[in-house]
């Protein structure tokens, strides 16, 4: 199934067998305001604020322990913030009725139950949000994995379990998508099928916010730069604004050259 | 709600330890008071009933453990993360796992107490033993949900595999084995412990003075309730605060 084909465009169209609102069908920008979070005494977040807005792929970017993974965690409620607060499509995340339309996570590529298929696994989601079972068997071709949908997680290669994560995310066909570090441990042809998957999630008009240590992999997809560094925001940009002007332009810095720049790195 | 609740059901039914163990757990008792009844170890005044939960605390060890180990091995192979990002609502997410826990175990605890029954039924002598009262039958079944439920919440709070097992092992085993150390607190101790008022309910075996709740049977029932709500009400809590 071409994925182009497979991804549905955003709109307020109900979807086959799906109840569901009709704003929770509507484009969702991830807004985040204030967000400050305090754990023994120490600030993981410190007064972050930005809009990951849909059509657009944003970029999360930061050194390790900046507070990357905390900020998604706290976008999708997983995570209590100290003060601040942070909405997807107007509320927060944990306030839709049916989230899994909402948003589609992917944290870790270790969250499936390794004892559990694929299918299962998907399968458990799909039910959560009163997902219809088509739904498993759509994601699992989306994502290429349906040769494998039966075999224990704990027998799937890495990357197939990032795959089976985006699988995860996209099930609800989210109207955004959250990723924390999806190119980990991948291959190149698994990377560059990521970078397509991710450039056609926003072109199909969802919210693609997507954190990554791999700079230069997320330059040619990205539209929109966030940089935190010990918890706080250092730069909220559209990328062509960040590292001078569209490819090609003269003068212009890649992103990992603007990065390390701004973060007065070697 | 609902949804959610046949999410955890559906966690349980694809991993195959989880519905293995659930099984085990339902043949925990009937198999332990089988093998009592047929080596003539019921005692004198026993009834068939009676005879049937002699086996009790090993069935409420394992839906003790099978709880624990349900909620607290999401935290271990972190799957609640995917849990708590496809049912962002604590309350709901809580609910539903202390509903499917209790579901998987109702059912589990209605075969193993009516198979208890008439395995000691089969191989008792006809006339040997009276039936006893099998409506109290209900009470291990209710107990053996309780039990299951307080595992969940125990697995929920430690939010270890190992360390809930263990404190559900403790609390069910340490009451009856050193409640001497206990003092004038023993009655009260081992007369609410969940094996202690099966005892008392379905009768037809003696205990011990120190082993009888003193405010009477259905006031042991009453505690054991009690406790196990303040147990779930403190999962509720830990999920809410510590997880989100």
């Amino acid at each position: 199934m071409s994925l182009h084909l497979a991804l549905r465009p955003r709109s307020p169209a109900r979807p086959q067998g799906v109840r569901t609102s009709a704003d929770e069908r509507a484009p969702a920008a991830i807004v985040v305001e204030d967000a400050t979070k305090v754990m023994d005494g120490f600030k993981v977040l410190d007064g972050i604020s930005f809009t990951a807005r849909h059509g657009r792929v944003t970029a999360l970017l930061g050194p390790n322990g900046a507070g990357k993974s905390s900020m998604l965690r706290a976008i999708l409620g997983i995570d209590h913030l100290t003060s601040g607060r942070t909405t997807i499509g107007g509320r927060p995340f944990r306030e839709h009725r049916q989230p899994l339309r909402v948003a589609g996570a992917f944290l870790t590529p270790d969250a499936a139950h390794p004892r559990r298929s694929a299918r299962g696994h998907l399968g458990v989601v799909a039910t959560s949000n009163g997902l219809p079972r088509t739904a498993v068997s759509r994601a699992l071709e989306l994502v290429g994995i349906a040769s494998i949908a039966d075999v224990p997680v704990r027998q799937l290669s890495l990357g197939m379990r990032q795959r089976l994560g985006l699988a995860t995310a996209l099930i609800g066909d989210p109207a955004a998508v959250i990723l924390d570090e999806p190119h980990n441990g991948l291959d190149a042809p698994t990377i560059r099928w990521l970078r397509v998957v991710l450039r056609a999630l926003a072109d199909a008009g969802r919210t693609v916010l997507v954190s990554s240590n791999l700079i230069a992999e997320v330059e040619p997809i990205c539209d929109d730069v966030i940089i935190i560094d010990e918890g706080r925001l250092r730069v909220a940009s559209p990328l062509v604004d960040f590292v001078g002007g569209a490819p090609g332009a003269p003068g212009r810095l890649s992103l990992e050259e603007s990065y390390l720049r701004v973060l007065r790195l070697p | 709600m609902r949804a959610a609740w046949r999410a955890e059901l559906s966690k349980i039914a694809t991993v195959r330890g989880q519905w293995v163990a659930a099984i085990l757990a339902t043949a925990a008792m009937p198999l332990t008071s089988l093998l009592v009844a047929t080596t003539a170890s019921v005692g004198a005044g026993a009834t068939a009933t009676s005879g049937a939960v002699t086996g009790s605390i090993v069935g409420l060890l394992a839906f003790g453990v099978w709880g624990a180990s349900l909620a607290a091995g999401e935290y271990g192979t972190q799957t609640i993360v995917v849990s708590l990002a496809t049912v962002p609502r604590r309350a709901v997410l809580y609910t539903a796992k202390i509903a499917a826990a209790a579901t998987v175990a109702g059912v589990g605890a209605i075969v193993s107490a009516t198979s208890a029954l008439l395995l000691v039924l089969a191989v008792t002598p006809p006339g040997r033993q009276p039936l006893g009262n099998p409506a109290t039958l209900v009470s291990v079944v209710l107990v053996m949900i309780a039990v299951a439920v307080v595992g969940v919440a125990i697995g929920v709070i430690t939010r270890s595999p190992t360390m809930a097992v263990a404190i559900v092992v403790v609390a069910l085993l340490l009451p009856r084995a050193a409640g001497g150390l206990l003092g004038r607190l023993q009655p009260w101790v081992v007369g609410a412990s969940p094996d202690t008022v099966v005892t008392q309910i379905v009768g037809g075996t003696p205990l011990l003075t120190s082993q009888t709740y003193p405010a009477g049977t259905w006031a042991a029932a009453a505690t054991m309730v009690l406790v196990a709500g303040a147990l779930a009400s403190a999962g509720a809590v830990a999920l809410m605060r510590r997880d989100g």
